[in-house]
């Protein structure tokens, strides 16, 4: 035994071992492992699980957008089906209504044309007889005026009457 | 024995080489007797190492600044390694001691490489501000300073000892190392009982000399890269000093992120593999 620990002693002299220069680089250790321990990987620990935390309320908070994206999507998509059917629906009866008023305002306008055109028919009828008549009266006039002068008489008022009746029979014919 | 200039050193000597009444107040048996120059740069690596955390942690904010970014990072990565390896239920408990100990392992020996770190110091002088070999440095790499290994693997394994007492109890940890596996009974099953009983006699070596194997694992890689580094740098004059030791460089940065890998990481499986309530082996991978 005491043979091993003068070995033991001798191989510490030869290393430099001694227990003072032991116990002061081990007090730099724990000194070191304690402030490490306390004031470095403690705060970076704790970041590191806040930051790993907030990656993982990221990610819950992402799905949870995804959802309620589809859910958005699903109820927009629902309601513009519903608006393109309200809309398929107006235009229809808008469609429907346009027709109705272009027929009703066809109609009108081809019952004014027809009224305009019976107007007007009228209107030359009126204007075409009182041509004739003047016509006829003018030309009345033009052969009693003749006759009076190949005949050298003068017509009195029946012979007048009666040349312009004859004559407006004839002009009529 | 180890050269004198490859040990830690009081300030003793370095101070001996100033004035003699300093350097009494440094002496070995003195109260600050403990005062090296690798605790020195020790604690200038904790000065590092906890200026960039509280810079990392100010104004800590859910975008993060370009320091908390890589602080969390770094974080983040050994935290998943841990938990891959320890299981989700201890990994919260042995993180920070197995963080800290992988940030201050690396960064402990990468400052080592730093020129003037192990070359700047008192030897025999060969002109102004020259000399021939360095025998007291003015700073020494921690980790190629066995206290401060041997600190760190004797800490880890008190943790060890802790978390494994309260995970399984103590007489879950007996039966745990030297109870029987297979369930056999009757005369086959007393025979493997009496086999697993003297395995679990290897097993309380191969964990007794956990600490030693990681201090020494460690020390020894950081102390022989930090000794070919000097080697090379020595060789072929002034250009050479500059272009021999480069390749061994690169290979020393690689080498300081492996052994602080190394070392988190075999702590990580001590406590695995101590705290694990299955019936598979429980050998481990001494190197």
């Amino acid at each position: 035994m005491d043979q091993i620990k003068g070995i033991a002693y001798q191989i510490a002299g030869d290393f430099g071992l001694a227990w003072g220069k032991f116990f002061s680089q081990v007090i730099i250790f724990i000194l070191v492992y304690t402030i490490l321990k306390k004031y470095a990987f403690g705060p970076i620990m704790g970041m590191l699980e806040q930051r790993r935390q907030r990656i993982a309320d990221g990610e819950a908070k992402l799905e949870k957008i995804g959802r309620d994206a589809a859910e958005a999507r699903q109820t927009s998509q629902a309601i513009l089906d519903k608006a393109e059917a309200d809309a398929a629906r107006l235009v229809k009866e808008a469609d429907d209504a346009a027709k109705a008023i272009q027929e009703r305002r066809q109609q009108d306008a081809v019952a004014s044309a027809n009224t305009i055109i019976a107007k007007a028919r009228e209107a030359a009828q009126l204007e075409q007889e009182q041509l004739m008549s003047q016509l006829k009266r003018e030309f009345g006039r033009m052969v009693s005026d003749a006759t009076s002068r190949v005949t050298g008489k003068v017509l009195n008022t029946d012979d007048q009457t009666r040349i312009n009746q004859e004559t407006s029979a004839q002009v009529s014919a | 024995m180890l050269p004198s200039f490859l040990q830690p050193t009081s300030f003793s000597p370095l101070l001996a080489n100033v004035h003699s009444y300093a350097s009494e107040l440094f002496t070995e048996s003195s109260n600050l007797g403990f005062l090296t120059n690798s605790l020195l740069v020790a604690a200038v690596v904790v000065g590092i190492v906890l200026w960039f955390a509280a810079k990392a942690t100010k104004n800590m904010t859910l975008i993060p600044h370009k320091a908390q970014n890589f602080f969390e990072f770094i974080v983040e990565f050994l935290y998943g390694q841990v938990e891959g390896i320890v299981g989700a239920k201890i990994a919260p408990r042995v993180f920070p001691l197995l963080a800290t100990i992988f940030i201050y392992i690396l960064v402990s020996n990468w400052f080592g490489l730093l020129p003037g770190i192990g070359t700047i110091g008192w030897g025999e002088g060969t002109g102004f501000m020259s000399v021939k070999e360095v025998h007291d440095p003015l700073l020494r790499p921690p980790t190629a300073d066995l206290n401060m290994t041997f600190g760190l693997s004797v800490s880890m394994f008190l943790v060890w000892l802790y978390i494994t007492i309260r995970e399984v109890g103590v007489w879950g940890f007996v039966v745990h190392t030297f109870g029987a596996k297979g369930g056999l009974k009757g005369v086959m099953g007393a025979m493997v009982a009496v086999v697993f009983l003297f395995v679990g006699v290897i097993e309380v070596f191969s964990i007794v000399f956990r600490p030693v194997t990681l201090s020494f694992r460690l020390f020894g890689n950081v102390l022989a890269g930090e000794n070919v580094l000097h080697t090379m740098s020595g060789m072929g004059g002034f250009l050479g000093s500059i272009l021999a030791p480069l390749p061994f460089y690169f290979m020393e940065l690689l080498v300081g992120l492996l052994q602080a890998i190394v070392f988190t990481l075999l702590s990580a499986v001590y406590i695995q593999l101590s705290t694990t309530h299955d019936d598979h082996g429980h050998e481990e991978a001494h190197h």
